[in-house]
């Protein structure tokens, strides 16, 4: 199977490549040929070991056995080795930004490869310019000269793809580049991604798990499953979406597993109170706007970033200013700091996993345990703690070896079910997701869409800021949308929720 | 990337602003000049003396040792790391120098002999730090005490006199007429430095690596050659500061460079750079050494305890980055 470029040779080939991290083996003898001018999609679930084999690709990490063909010639196995040809760019999940420097240093800095050279600061921002306007021409002249630290999530994705598309690279590697971008700008990074495989036959290994995307941008995939091929290069348009979520293992969980089971929780109930201020509801105005979130209830918001963060940053203590009045029972819930927060019972999952999530440096038990001991205010471990531990890992089937592992160890989904499960024996009052679905397969989605349903079937109102609106669509029982300039639009009820109705609410397309 | 047309590129964006970017590069050095200048006056007007052209020839010459020394405790706090080891270099340079002069080696092969000391134990540094991966602090804190102890040993805890009656000319002779060498020497590390940082791709390298050493990797900067190299520039630097200073007062003392380690680290952060790496200038640095100096110049001259000399620099350090961070704060 597959399409043989011709008798043109591969750009890229990767025969049987080995890769373990101490016990665990991450790719067992993995597959891959990308041809020159193709964009190639790669899917897997999560811990198949896509970001693995993408780091081996571009050199961060040395594979332990195997061979890797670039461009006719053998790339060797240590970490850096083939990085100085410039030939392979990546953008990683993890960003690779300079904090302290200049956007226009940042995306210039690649292509400085001499000590001695001269740097002219002028020149990079000419090279900064050109790379940044490809996606956004406005963003581009206003922010050229700030310094990295100084620009939010959405705006550093924007300067590490411009630098990948700026270093003229034969092969692009994109780990889920369109994560942290709006509809316009996903739309038009495809543009400029297409122009650059037609005029100078780049070639693309993309990464995404939006079907959608993968089927406008990407002519041919390959399937990762368990480290192994499970479908090699295959044409997108002789495969279906079903066949492909079949081979990367995901449909062992049916899609209405996470059915609401006779909780007061559905749409039914939220309709109801939309009149007042029912007990222990919270509401949130902003000027002619109001919404009122119940007890039991999920409420989504959409639209561009700003707008979103802006009220959770009011909800969970962040804020340094609120333009956001929010009261529960009329009673103003404003609290200084997020502790405050949640111990008022203001839950909060935040959308930077590994910054403001995780506890890298902290077993997995004290990152499960993290929120209750500030709400309880302990100040000392428990034994008891180790028990909750247990059941909270199989109550939510997580696959975790022991709660003293760090959790760097766990999968990037299993580490976000774990930040939503800090909350789950702790039933808040409210609780406040910020894309908590992002980066995460679809089995482990619909996992963690059954956790919420099941907090809000506890009594728990939930905030849910999404980017994907087939999940605000098929979750929540109202949706707050926001315009392009983050202001509070309109709210939008029951049947209404939809992908139609919520593009045309936020002024962007799903 | 030629075959990238920017369509929309450069329409309304203009590169420049010289002065302007100028000042707002140089903003904190520009406040510590300023913050120098009135401690500076305020001595003044207790003492007149410190004014004279005498007092401040004097300050500037016992401050060259500090700010050589500065400038390469800066390079590896740019890179995020730290090197505690600088003031033992320092000792140890001078024992080597004036031992090699004892046992009848000329001028040039003592200096060199001296300066081979701080290769030695800049590289070892480095090596420590970017090959085998331990911490910089644990790392030099034993070069450090190593460096410290073998300072002692060399000459069983005696002080060594110089014996090339014409060694002082390295510090206080005239290679431009009318410029004595240790400003000489403190101008050219200067602009140096200060160009390589700014100017020279190697020197945005070191800021790189300090702002974040996996991206630089992920970017591709040899991120351990930069390591090494600010290490072993900082141990060569310390080398040299030890020579001039041997020069300047005749005399290699084991325990010379004791104090210099805390106020090379303390001129470097109060010239406005991050232990956590990323920023900091070599015109920041010269003016926290110089500060650091007309301090306790002016305490002398004031007639404070020497004993409270210590708190006032530290009030001082405190003062500056409580001020970068509101400064900052405010942007």
């Amino acid at each position: 199977m597959g399409s043989q470029p011709g008798s043109q040779p591969y750009l890229l080939s990767a025969r049987s490549v080995v890769k373990h991290f101490g016990p665990t083996s991450v790719l067992k003898g993995f597959d891959l040929s990308i041809a020159r001018g193709e964009v190639h999609a790669f899917l897997g679930g999560n811990g198949a070991g896509k970001s693995t084999l993408i780091k081996i690709i571009s050199g961060q990490h040395e594979r332990d056995g195997g061979t890797l063909e670039f461009d006719g010639e053998a790339l060797g196995a240590s970490v850096g080795a083939h990085r100085d040809a410039g030939a392979i760019a990546v953008v990683n999940q993890e960003l690779a930004l300079l904090p302290h420097l200049s956007v226009a240093e940042n995306i210039a800095m690649p292509r400085l490869r001499r000590a001695a050279r001269p740097y002219r600061e002028r020149v990079a921002e000419t090279i900064a310019m050109e790379a940044l306007s490809l996606i956004d021409p406005r963003f581009a002249r206003e922010s050229v000269r700030r310094r990295v630290g100084d620009l939010t999530l959405h705006e550093r994705q924007l300067v590490e793809i411009a630098r990948s598309l700026g270093s003229g690279a034969k092969l692009l590697l994109l780990d889920e580049p369109t994560a942290n971008l709006t509809a316009a700008e996903t739309g038009r990074l495809f543009a400029v991604i297409r122009r650059l495989v037609a005029d100078t036959e780049l070639a693309v290994l993309f990464v995404s798990h939006r079907m959608r995307e993968i089927r406008q941008i990407a002519d041919v995939c390959t399937v990762i499953r368990d480290g192994k091929t499970a479908i090699d290069r295959v044409r997108l348009d002789c495969i279906t979406d079903s066949e492909i979520i079949e081979c990367m293992g995901q449909s062992i969980v049916p899609d209405d597993s996470a059915a609401k089971p006779g909780s007061p929780t559905p749409r039914a109930a939220a309709r109801s109170d939309v009149s007042a201020a029912q007990h222990g509801a919270i509401v949130v105005k902003h000027a002619h706007i109001s919404l009122t979130v119940a007890p039991g209830t999920i409420v989504g918001l959409a639209g561009a970033p700003t707008g979103p963060i802006a009220l959770i940053e009011t909800l969970t203590g962040t804020a340094a200013a609120h333009v956001w009045d929010v009261t529960c029972n009329g009673v103003p819930m404003i609290y200084a700091n997020c502790a405050a927060a949640a111990r008022a019972g203001v839950g909060f999952v935040s959308g930077d996993r590994a910054n403001k999530g995780m506890l890298g440096t902290l077993p997995i038990i004290d990152n499960l345990m993290a929120a209750r001991r500030i709400v309880e205010r302990r100040y000392f471990a428990r034994n008891e703690e180790l028990m909750e531990g247990m059941g909270l890992i199989e109550a939510l089937n997580m696959r975790v070896r022991s709660l003293w592992d760090l959790p760097s160890t766990l999968s990037g989904g299993t580490q976000q079910k774990l930040l939503v499960a800090r909350w789950l024996a702790l039933k808040p009052k409210l609780l406040v997701l910020e894309e908590p679905t992002r980066g995460v397969d679809i089995r482990t989605k619909r996992e963690i869409y059954a956790l919420i349903r099941k907090m809000a079937a506890q009594g728990t109102a939930v905030i849910w800021w999404s980017t994907e609106y087939i999940e605000l669509a098929e979750l929540c029982d109202r949706v707050l949308a926001f315009d392009l300039d983050g202001r509070p639009a309109s709210v939008l009820h029951g049947e209404e929720v939809n992908e139609a109705q919520l593009a045309n609410a936020t002024g962007m397309a799903a | 990337m030629k075959s990238i047309t920017p369509a929309l590129a450069s329409e309304r964006y203009r590169p420049g602003g010289g002065l302007r970017r100028l000042l707002s590069t140089y903003r904190t050095e520009m406040a510590i000049a300023i913050a120098m200048v009135i401690v500076e006056l305020a001595v003044g007007m207790a003492v007149p003396a410190a004014l004279s052209g005498g007092n401040l020839t004097n300050v500037m010459q016992a401050a060259a040792p500090l700010v050589i020394m500065s400038f390469g405790v800066l390079l590896v706090i740019i890179t995020g790391g730290i090197d505690l080891s600088v003031g033992s270099v320092f000792s140890l340079t001078g024992m080597i120098t004036g031992l090699a002069m004892a046992h009848g080696f000329g001028a040039i092969a003592s200096s060199v002999a001296g300066l081979s000391v701080g290769i030695v134990i800049g590289l070892a540094n480095g090596a420590l730090v970017t090959f085998v991966g331990l911490a910089p602090f644990v790392v030099t804190l034993s070069t450090y005490a190593i460096a410290g102890s073998l300072s002692f040993i060399v000459t069983n805890g005696n002080s060594l006199p110089i014996s090339d009656p014409n060694y002082w000319l390295l510090d206080s002779g005239t290679l431009i007429p009318g410029m004595p060498n240790y400003l000489l020497w403190c101008l050219l590390l200067l602009v140096g430095i200060e160009f390589s940082l700014r100017k020279v791709v190697a020197g945005r390298w070191l800021y790189a690596v300090g702002s974040s050493s996996s991206s630089a990797r992920v970017i591709g900067i040899p991120v351990n050659r930069v390591r090494l190299t600010a290490y072993l520039l900082s141990g060569l630097l310390a080398s040299f500061a030890g020579i001039v200073s041997v020069s300047y007062v005749s005399n290699a003392e084991a325990t010379a460079g004791a104090s210099l380690m805390l106020q090379s680290i303390a001129a470097v952060v109060i010239g406005g750079a991050s232990l956590f790496g990323g920023t900091g200038s070599a015109i920041g640095a010269l003016l926290g050494a110089l500060m650091i100096t007309i301090i306790q110049n002016g305490a002398n001259l004031i007639g404070v305890n020497s004993f409270w000399q210590g708190t006032v620099t530290g009030i001082v350090i405190l003062i500056a980055v409580l001020l970068d961070r509101i400064t900052k704060a405010r942007r």
